[in-house]
């Protein structure tokens, strides 16, 4: 019997603990485990001192190119402190940053709370899927941001405007995802669950559904860029509040560290949202993340 | 490590049933799947008749294609005959039942799920009766008839395909059906394994009792499993005939390749397959 026991597996978990010993690591292999982490720090420092030296030199107008250190201290500035309670219009970057997540997070939230069942039913019943479809691609393919000047005329220059922008953007990889989740789900793993004696209802919720989470989290995750997309369109186009709207009156004050310091959030803000929910399908699906590998 | 001990579990035994008796019967089956798109109804079984005995290992030989796993997906009640009837303990086969469980190629276990839970999928889906601490106990006796006692934690991805294959082959024992469906389950797994687990299941089924349809197109795995071969021509298919096996089991325990009978009917089985495996190589 011994001599069929699988060499491959990963984590067997044994009771004989001697099979598990504790790992020294060389120098070499602790470069490669933490390498890619110092080269990427040493990169940016080094990309952050030769701007500030670029800057400095005076050959671009500091009108048009801050210092990084002038980047860092308005952007720093602007985060740590709020507006004065009586302002009518603030002019530090936490209160429009602020603006501009609530916005996001309602869109996005209301595009899933629409989008994910709308996917699931297109994916579970051809009526559905038949009814819908035409819709669904039409939408899908019209550049969200031809819909702002008409938002803008239907709901002014509101947050339900912007929240509206930014549900649009992000309903359809929701929907198209989810959608796609269910058809392409493995039909062996169908057929299995029938002959162990599984009807529709548990075939859709212990295989189907299961098998479409990772699908419906990369619709999220596209939905977020999207909205993000769509919520700085929306805020530059109008209002008064908004990290769109503060890089348009960056622009118009001549303010070019605000205008920088802005630019470099949206970066921070979009990165860390992709981290998060990659975070989140690894911790629900980790097969899949070993499937892509 | 030690080899768990045989379940006692003998379906000789239960009342009103013998060993020889039919538990599968199937009269002129034609079944196949219909093409939507391009209108098309496609045979892949033609008139297929078949007796297949308690407790006997049938193998059903043939080339790609021809229709094998249509039969075997029938016999589970997956897809319903066009034509003819199966019958399975004496009742027509109208749906799934928890009186035949299968054993797929691709093992068809849930990513989601631990081998345990799997495992329990079955339980799930068919009441059979059984309290929580039965099926615990079931569980963790199928684990480790396979030989996979402390992996329950386990998630299939962190498995090898050999190890995956024996979660399946517990999963179709645990709900203790009669009748064991295995369609190629060996054939995504490296040879050596293979051979490992070809040992496996004979030990397995010679434990149970169980009445076995087992799916191949490796005359070899045929002939070191089968009691008897039902060698299927291509599509639409047909049973050509149907060859008996009289080898002594355990056949693992020796070299049953290299035994004068083993080599007569291997010359049989291949005279029968020659013409099908040669216009398969030349393309259709």
């Amino acid at each position: 019997m011994a001599d069929m026991q699988d060499s491959e597996t990963k984590q067997g978990s044994f009771e004989d603990a001697d099979r598990i010993r504790k790992l020294r690591l060389t120098p070499a292999e602790l470069w490669q485990q933490y390498g890619p982490w110092a080269t990427t720090v040493l990169n940016l420092t080094i990309f952050f001192i030769l701007w500030e030296l670029f800057a400095r030199s005076g050959m671009i107008n500091q009108v048009f190119f801050p210092t990084a250190s002038g980047m860092f201290s308005t952007l720093f500035e602007g985060l740590t402190r709020s507006a004065p309670p009586d302002a009518i219009i603030s002019g530090q970057i936490i209160d429009h940053l602020l603006y501009t997540v609530r916005t996001v997070v309602i869109g996005i939230g209301l595009a899933c709370i629409v989008g994910i069942p709308m996917g699931l039913l297109m994916g579970g019943s051809r009526h559905v899927e038949r009814i819908f479809s035409p819709y669904v691609w039409a939408l899908a393919s019209l550049p969200r941001i031809a819909l702002v000047p008409l938002f803008i005329l239907f709901l002014g220059f509101t947050m339900k405007m912007q929240v509206t922008i930014v549900f649009l953007a992000a309903l359809f990889p929701i929907v198209i995802n989810a959608w796609a989740g269910v058809k392409t789900t493995e039909k062996s793993l169908i057929a299995a669950a029938k002959v162990f004696g599984a009807n529709r209802r548990q075939i859709y919720y212990h295989v189907v559904l299961p098998y479409t989470l990772p699908f419906i989290i990369a619709g999220v995750q596209q939905g977020i860029g999207r909205g993000l997309v769509g919520v700085i369109i929306a805020e530059i186009f109008g209002g008064s509040m908004g990290l769109g709207f503060l890089i348009t009156r960056a622009a118009d004050t001549f303010n070019s560290e605000l205008m920088y310091a802005v630019l470099l959030l949206l970066v921070l803000i979009s990165l860390s949202l992709i981290k998060i929910t990659r975070m989140l399908e690894a911790w629900i699906a980790p097969w899949r993340q070993q499937a892509l590998m | 490590m030690n080899r768990p001990a045989p379940i006692e579990r003998n379906v000789a035994d239960s009342p009103g049933t013998q060993v020889g008796e039919p538990v599968i019967v199937a009269r002129n089956v034609t079944v196949g799947y219909k093409l939507h798109r391009e209108r098309k109804m496609l045979t892949a079984l033609r008139d297929i008749s078949l007796t297949i005995n308690k407790g006997e290992f049938v193998v059903l030989l043939g080339p790609s294609g021809c229709g094998k796993t249509t039969f075997i997906n029938a016999i589970s009640g997956i897809v319903l005959p066009w034509e003819g009837s199966i019958e399975v303990n004496g009742a027509p086969v109208t749906g799934p039942g928890p009186d035949r469980a299968m054993v797929f190629q691709d093992y068809a276990l849930m990513p989601w799920r631990t081998v345990e839970a799997n495992l329990r999928m079955p339980f799930e889906f068919q009441n059979l009766g059984l309290s929580k601490d039965e099926v615990d106990a079931r569980i963790a006796r199928y684990l480790e008839l396979v030989d996979l006692k402390g992996f329950e934690k386990s998630f299939p991805y962190e498995l090898s395909g050999g190890m995956k294959q024996r979660v399946g082959i517990a999963r179709a024992l645990a709900t203790e059906p009669t009748i064991l469906l295995a369609d190629e389950p060996f054939a995504a797994i490296d040879a050596m394994t293979r051979e490992a687990m070809q040992s496996e299941l004979e030990r397995i089924v010679m434990a149970t009792g169980q009445t076995v349809v087992f799916i191949t197109h490796s005359i070899d795995e045929a002939i070191t499993l089968g009691d008897r071969i039902a060698v299927i021509s291509r599509r639409p298919g047909r049973i050509k005939e149907v060859v008996d096996v009289n080898l002594p089991r355990p056949r693992f325990d020796g070299d049953v390749k290299s035994r004068p009978e083993y080599a007569k009917i291997r010359e049989r089985i291949w005279d029968l397959v020659k013409a099908e495996a040669l216009s398969g190589a030349h393309g259709e």
